[in-house]
């Protein structure tokens, strides 16, 4: 209990540590949404006119107080360029960006789990090998070109098996599921597999340090399970915390990862508001997505953290014992 | 191998030391045999590992095989959802349009960029008087207007009952009230129409507006957003919706992914009725992503088309590709008050040194050369590429005038928006060091442009996409970032303002960009010509300045058979 509190307390701590240094890092960004706004024929009584009905010629720290306040009211404020509230433009590239990470998540796990237990089972050396290469030549291809590829292969009108829908989002969003699903599993793919490489690595090293240990496997086996048995049925088991680690830093990650796959495929999602709203200096915008972020990642950590002494009771010993 | 072995002998050892223990049960004994029978069954080195293989295998086979049939599903009934949305003409009641720039907001009357004007005026917002393909002026709102002989009284006579899409009644003093408070409320251009004094309305068809002084401008700027009117009865959202009397309204738009426009039922007119019922502008910022739409027929149009990427739909049967004429320029523009450019031989340098060819072959060859301020669909045009032609050898004289040599050359940098791709900066570079010039590239995000170059007027060189028509004023007025401070030229500008026939201001603003030309503030690289391609079938989209005059009502797509 302890933990959880300790653990709560150090979340919280971080939120704040990230609102102010996000908005101190956006201050320094030359220009602002006034000039963007006003464009290449404005005089400077019209950008300053501007500046003002934004509320920018106020002082930092009182431009802070008036965000960080609506933070905790649970406003994110309202984006000086589009007019429509951060939530729901967060929430519009979310429904994009989270299933195409989620879905991307699963596509990894269904290849890199499976993969890495085979090539820690697999007694020859050759396919050891095989793997080993496998998992390093994976890793080492980019998103960008693993897209491509996927495009000129399954993308419709551009492939040589065109079935896929290869640009953008249905136009009604999610309200037409097989569509919206369709043009989202070419994008997934791109970035699963890299990813799933990714993960391959893990699962071999954790399961293979695990074996090497001796300890569980052996038993396991002595206890007459195959080594196939006891590798599966106590390896993983015991690999599992690191796995649900590995997992979770895989997710955080495709968050930014998949901003290259999203430009790519013309995707309406996180990555392209974000690139979108810093080059037109939207920073009311910019600095709530930015928080939005960072407050899911350390989320995503508090997660990864309480999921682990779920699946290892050892650990929570551990610490009560100290 | 070792290891391998050890497991192996570990298995057997379980089994010998069961086996010793002959005091076991008989269902010791029986699992003693299961597990030995299994031991046996799964040798590693012949059925164990090939299992796993085959399982994996089978899995991802099934899962390819579901994704591809529930995909060939859905595309089958797209397509025939597609093919069933057509008239029976076979015209299809859908375009969509791939456009490279979006507009972050619709708020036409305070947000800047001319991918606003492009999609909104004349399809959703209509103006007093509209601008053609032709950048003339044409009957709008207005369908006939007179000006008095001392050039400060215009009068306009309206269509008759025309009104919004809301179904309010557009009459004169809509027209009237929507040109004050443009006045009141400093929107967007406003000081385009600075010599407008007011407007007001005579009777319900009948606005006359009066001017402080003579503006040979007047009506150009009266086609974009000065003239454009509004309900004055209505409000709405301006940032993410648009009310105006136009053929279309907006039926949704983002920013990051399109806008749909839907015929507009109530429309007033029947010369700009829309042809088609549904048009969609996709925003597709990125290149190859443009590409892929419009060879996937995702739309049927792209403009702009990269020119170097156009060869493939050049040579396809199925597609049409045309260059238009526009009023973008490509200015790289020296700084006046900088202590090293204010030496003119520096400036003239950098304009002898360039070779505009080169620059423009290696964009694909549409482009066209530019040798001053005024872009050919402007009133003004004259060829000035000949005032300072391509000639290393005058450059590299003019330099050693200057002081400067390819061994003690003169630092300059130049600072331009990352929108415009790094190979112009390269160009330049590359162009410049025989001279006698080392150029330092800053490669800055375009509102980092804005900030420092545009609005401080902190730079050396710069580099900018000028989009607007009609902009010579940049050159008359010395608080631009230009800096350019020219006597003669103003009053010249002056004089072309106050001209009362076409041809008498044009003559003025010719003799004022010769000026400029030869005084050579600027370096005006090339004149960009827009491409686009479209899908065999499509009717009606201009081939000309379409970066700012899209005329939506007028475009078709027939798909063939």
């Amino acid at each position: 209990m302890r933990f959880v509190v300790k653990r709560l307390l150090l979340f919280a701590a971080a939120l704040f540590g990230v609102s102010v240094l996000v908005f101190a890092a956006l201050r320094i960004l030359p220009g602002d949404v006034a000039v963007v706004m006003a464009g290449t024929n404005a005089t400077a009584s019209r950008v300053a006119a501007l500046r003002a009905e934004f509320g920018l010629d106020r002082p930092y720290v009182v431009q802070y107080l008036d965000w960080a306040g609506g933070l905790l009211h649970g406003d994110l404020g309202m984006s000086a360029l589009t007019g429509r509230p951060v939530a729901t433009q967060v929430g519009t590239r979310a429904a994009v960006t989270f299933p195409l990470i989620i879905l991307g998540l699963v596509i990894a796990l269904a290849i890199g789990l499976p993969l890495g237990c085979a090539a820690v089972i697999t007694r020859s050396p050759r396919l050891r090998g095989f793997f080993h290469v496998l998992a390093i030549a994976g890793g080492a291809v980019p998103a960008l070109w693993s897209g491509l590829l996927l495009l000129l292969l399954f993308g419709r009108g551009i492939g040589v098996l065109g079935v896929l829908p290869s640009q953008g989002f249905p136009t009604d969003g999610w309200s037409a599921p097989g569509r919206a699903f369709a043009s989202l599993i070419l994008p997934a793919l791109a970035t699963g597999i890299v990813a799933a490489a990714g993960i391959m690595r893990y699962t071999r090293a954790a399961l293979e340090d695990i074996a090497a240990d001796g300890g569980p496997v052996d038993m396991a086996m002595a206890c007459g399970m195959t080594r196939t048995q006891a590798l599966l049925g106590v390896g993983l088991r015991l690999a599992a915390p690191q796995l649900v680690s590995v997992a979770g830093l895989t997710f955080a990650s495709m968050i930014t990862g998949v901003m290259v796959v999203e430009n790519l495929f013309a995707l309406p999602g996180l990555g392209a508001l974000l690139v979108g709203d810093v080059g037109n200096r939207d920073l009311v915008a910019v600095q709530s997505e930015l928080f939005l972020l960072a407050a899911f990642f350390l989320t995503l950590g508090l997660a990864v953290d309480l999921a682990h002494r779920a699946l290892d009771p050892r650990l929570a010993d551990d610490k009560e014992d100290r | 191998m070792s290891q391998d072995n050890g497991a192996h002998g570990a298995a057997g050892a379980t089994n010998t030391t069961q086996k010793n223990e002959t005091t076991a049960a008989a269902n010791v004994a029986s699992t003693d045999a299961s597990l030995e029978g299994r031991a046996k069954s799964r040798n590693p080195k012949n059925g164990g590992k090939p299992k796993w293989w085959l399982w994996s295998l089978i899995a991802v086979i099934a899962v390819v095989a579901l994704v591809v049939g529930v995909n060939t599903y859905f595309t089958n009934r797209q397509n025939g959802t597609d093919g069933g949305a057509t008239v029976s003409g076979g015209q299809a009641d859908t375009v969509s349009i791939g456009l490279k720039l979006a507009p972050v907001n619709l708020d036409i009357r305070r947000q800047s960029g001319s991918a606003l004007e492009q999609i909104l005026i004349g399809n959703v917002y209509e103006s007093l008087v509209s601008r053609g393909s032709d950048n003339k002026v044409h009957p709008g709102l207005a369908k006939s207007w007179e000006v008095s002989k001392d050039g400060l009284t215009y009068t306009f006579h309206l269509n008759g009952k025309m009104n919004f899409s809301n179904g309010d009644t557009l009459d004169a003093e809509d027209v009237a009230w929507s040109i004050n408070e443009l006045k009141a409320k400093k929107y967007y251009n406003y000081d385009q129409v600075r010599n407008l004094d007011k407007a007001e309305a005579v009777d319900s068809q009948t606005v006359r507006l009066t001017l402080t002084a003579p503006d040979s401008n007047m009506l150009w700027y009266l086609t974009g957003r000065p003239g454009l009117v509004y309900d004055k009865d209505a409000t709405w959202d301006e940032k993410t919706g648009a009310l105006g009397s136009g053929p279309y309204t907006v039926e949704s738009f983002d920013p990051s992914d399109k806008i749909v426009f839907k015929a507009n039922p109530k429309y007033w007119g029947d010369e700009h009725k829309a042809k088609t019922g549904n048009v969609i502008v996709r925003f597709l910022p990125d290149d190859n992503a443009g590409i892929n739409a419009l060879k996937s027929g995702d739309v049927q149009v792209l403009s702009p088309i990269t020119a170097t990427l156009a060869g493939p739909f050049r040579k396809n049967p199925d597609y049409v590709v045309k260059s238009g004429d526009g009023s973008d320029k490509f200015v790289l523009a020296f700084n006046m008050t900088d202590a090293k450019l204010s030496d003119k031989r520096v400036r003239q340098t950098i304009r002898y040194a360039t070779d505009h060819e080169q620059i423009i072959a290696s964009r694909g060859g549409v482009d066209a050369e530019l040798g001053g301020p005024i872009p050919s669909v402007d009133p003004g045009y004259e060829d000035l590429t000949g005032v300072y032609p391509h000639d290393e050898a005058e450059a590299r004289q003019l330099m050693k005038e200057a002081g400067y040599s390819e061994s003690k050359p003169l630092q300059l940098t130049l600072t331009y928006a990352n929108v415009y791709g790094t190979e112009l900066g390269d160009q330049l570079k590359s162009q410049l060091k025989p001279i006698g010039i080392d150029l330092k590239i800053d490669y800055v995000e375009f509102s980092t442009w804005l900030q420092d170059v545009h609005t401080n007027g902190d730079y050396e060189l710069s580099l900018v996409d000028h989009a607007e028509s009609h902009d010579f004023y940049k050159w008359a007025t010395p608080d631009y970032y230009y800096h350019y401070d020219n006597k003669e030229v103003q009053a010249l500008y002056a004089k072309a303002l106050a001209a009362t026939t076409d041809e008498e201001a044009s003559k003025y603003l010719a003799e004022a960009a010769k000026i400029v030309s030869e005084d050579a503030p600027a370096d005006w690289l090339f004149s960009w010509r827009v491409t686009i391609a479209y899908a065999k079938g499509v009717e009606g989209f201009p081939q000309n300045l379409s970066q700012t005059v899209l005329p939506l009502w007028q475009v078709t797509y027939t798909p063939s058979k």
